[in-house]
């Protein structure tokens, strides 16, 4: 039998708990949605659905990612978005993670000294349920200054269409 | 965190015209402080970087893009990004350098020779 009632002695677990948690914060970087948020209610990346008759027009934000690391896979009416941003831990990282081509002299055994962190890293998958089936041979995407843009095709059959009315 | 965060009126929908406040990483090495802001669809032409009585500031135009298309959902606005951030004294301005790739600025403000430590060599008399 434990010596202490349940709830009496526990807030001392709890307390280190919470020191943990936030010791947790200080040194690794946020998830992808964000500290204070739980992963279930987590949307990243946060995208931006378009419509003309012919397209659906996705636009979602993916600031220091590049092309390799995402993964775009379409089957009928659904889009998925996978990919993963780096945690970055070092300066050189930071400059790395930018693309900049400049050599960085930063030692290896260099001291991270964080200021702020809010810029999250680790995987991410969205998947996203379009009103109608598009073309998945047609699909296409770009990622231009951290803005990946999918334009996708609606079928033909999906595509809205005038009916000639015949005179009898 | 890639999730923007309005400056204006947080209950105000997304759209054009706001002003965002970028998430950033600030990292001090010692010699020089490295900072890192997420800005996607920004232009390095149109990012303008000033460090005036210890802040650094950052803006950056993002031009409103026209659609013609039907919104269908409309998860995060596009406008402006700007930030200001406190970085002190001792550090030199005229040596600040900034690059903008993959909708990444990375600015790296060196600290002034004078405040750097030094080891001082002992002259025999």
């Amino acid at each position: 039998m434990p010596a202490y009632r349940t709830g009496f002695a526990l807030p001392l677990d709890e307390l280190r708990d919470e020191i943990d948690r936030l010791w947790t914060t200080l040194v690794t970087a946020p998830p992808l949605h964000g500290w204070g948020q739980r992963s279930e209610e987590s949307v990243f990346p946060a995208v931006n659905l378009r419509e003309t008759d012919e397209a659906f027009t996705v636009e979602a934000e993916l600031p220091g990612i590049s092309v390799n690391d995402v993964d775009i896979s379409v089957s009928g009416d659904s889009l998925v978005l996978k990919g993963a941003r780096r945690a970055v831990d070092t300066a050189a990282d930071c400059v790395a993670a930018s693309g900049a081509d400049r050599p960085v002299e930063a030692p290896a055994s260099e001291k991270v000294v964080w200021l702020l962190r809010e810029r999250g890293s680790g995987a991410f998958e969205r998947r996203l349920k379009l009103p109608v089936a598009v073309d998945s041979l047609r699909v296409e995407a770009r990622l231009v200054d951290g803005v990946l843009t999918v334009v996708c095709p609606k079928l033909a059959a999906c595509q809205p269409r005038k009916v000639e009315v015949r005179g009898g | 965190m890639v999730t923007k965060t309005e400056t204006a009126s947080p209950a105000t929908p997304p759209r054009a015209g706001l002003t965002y406040r970028p998430n950033v990483d600030v990292r001090d090495r010692g010699t020089e402080v490295v900072l890192v802001a997420d800005m996607p669809g920004a232009n390095a032409a149109t990012i303008d970087v000033t460090f005036e009585d210890g802040v650094l500031s950052l803006h950056g135009a993002v031009a409103p893009r026209a659609f013609t298309a039907r919104v269908i959902r409309q998860e995060y606005g596009i406008g402006d990004y700007r930030r200001s951030l406190r970085l002190g004294d001792g550090f030199d301005g005229a040596r600040i350098d900034a690059d903008y790739r993959q909708g990444v600025l990375t600015i790296r403000v060196p600290r002034l020779a004078a405040v750097l430590p030094r080891k001082v060599e002992v002259r025999a008399g």
